[in-house]
């Protein structure tokens, strides 16, 4: 009874912001609670010594990860640097068009496997059910294919129908295009499209990351786009050699752009999540910190506060004696 | 060269898409380097992930692709 009083009285107190005003108040009552039925009087100062040892403990860990994730990031922001070189020359190619109106879309949503990495999967499927709206409507059919076990948790709950398949277990091995590409050529042949948008949060420092979308049509989308003229007009003026149609090349084409995209996005997606999960467990550490600063303070107050009513009691029975 | 005007390469006849064929040939690349290159190599082929196809809204059982090459 004392010890659940008490602990509401210490989660008032360390839920409150620190007012020095209150705890005269707040002392008379965990004093009042301190004296249990038999007079016990260290029960309050090991329950918050308990709190604080847990506390202290969790700052650690948070601290532990946040290095892991800081040294990791290291190695994986220098590949993610260089493989933005892999999807340029199709951009500069095939242009961008990720507003192309096509019947099939298929919304592959990158998201992570572990969590503790702050907001980035919930603004990765928020997107992607925004795209999803954005891209439903009459004759018109989408469909999810989900990475990471973070996105598909989420989607699972209201979007369940639409969604195609579903990867996990990516980062066991570090990432590497072969593995990737494994990945593009599933999702390719279990898959019908016109537009593949790929979501994914770009990485753009160790604090801010991008949610974006990259867009791939099929070469069927890509000859229905060139009659409107454009960058995808203009292909006609290129060359083919060896003995390859256009239609040829542009189907290899979709497919490797699709690789390349997604070895990409997965990487920035990677980094995104290595960033984020830092600064995430920084801000852990710090909150934990100042939680231990806050109950640091109860403790002393209690302890002080114990040892004055034995002081007192001692001089006053003193006194009765000899007075 | 001595090609027919053939409308389409022989892996696309057999069923491979452009990217099965350029990893092949990438494997096929990897496989000619010597030794310590090799090992090297051979560590940025690791493929590993899990797999699941959705119907109707309920996940089939998952199969997991671990091989060290795609086919």
């Amino acid at each position: 009874m004392a010890m659940a009083a008490l602990r509401r009285e210490g989660r008032r107190l360390l839920l409150s912001p620190v007012s020095y005003n209150s705890p005269v108040a707040a002392r008379s009552a965990i004093l009042s609670d301190e004296l249990g039925p038999m007079g016990a009087r260290s029960v309050s100062t090991q329950a918050v010594r308990n709190r604080m040892k847990s506390v202290k403990n969790i700052q650690k860990i948070t601290k532990a990860m946040k290095m892991v994730a800081a040294s990791k990031l290291r190695a994986v922001q220098v590949r993610t640097e260089n493989s933005r070189g892999i999807w340029q020359p199709f951009t500069a190619l095939l242009g961008d068009n990720p507003s192309v109106d096509v019947k099939k879309n298929v919304i592959v949503a990158i998201t992570s496997d572990k969590g503790l990495c702050g907001g980035i999967n919930s603004t990765s499927v928020k997107v992607s059910k925004a795209l999803y709206k954005l891209t439903s409507g009459p004759e018109k059919e989408t469909k999810y294919v989900v990475l990471g076990e973070k996105g598909k948790v989420q989607l699972v709950r209201d979007s369940k129908n639409s969604i195609e398949m579903n990867i996990t277990e990516l980062q066991k091995n570090p990432l590497n295009y072969t593995q990737v590409s494994v990945l593009a050529d599933d999702i390719l042949k279990n898959m019908e499209y016109d537009a593949l948008r790929i979501i994914y949060n770009k990485f753009q420092s160790v604090v801010s990351f991008l949610p974006t979308v990259s867009t791939i049509l099929s070469p069927e989308t890509v000859e229905k786009e060139s009659e409107a003229g454009g960058k995808l007009g203009s292909l006609d003026f290129y060359e083919i050699e060896g003995g390859d149609t256009k239609a040829e090349v542009l189907q290899n084409l979709a497919e490797f752009q699709f690789s390349c995209v997604l070895f990409n996005a997965v990487l920035e997606n990677a980094c995104s999540e290595l960033g984020a999960r830092m600064s995430a467990m920084d801000s852990s550490s710090r909150n934990a910190g100042e939680m231990l600063d806050r109950l640091t303070l109860t403790y002393n107050r209690t302890r002080q506060a114990s040892i004055t009513t034995e002081l007192i009691e001692i001089i006053s029975g003193a006194s009765a004696l000899t007075g | 060269m001595a090609s027919m005007a053939a409308a389409v390469p022989f892996w696309r006849a057999a069923g491979m898409t452009y990217i099965t064929y350029s990893n092949i040939c990438a494997s096929l690349v990897r496989g000619c380097l010597k030794e310590p290159y090799r090992s090297e190599a051979a560590a940025r082929e690791k493929v590993h992930f899990a797999v699941s196809k959705w119907a109707n809204g309920k996940p089939e059982k998952s199969s997991i692709r671990s091989d060290s090459h795609a086919e």
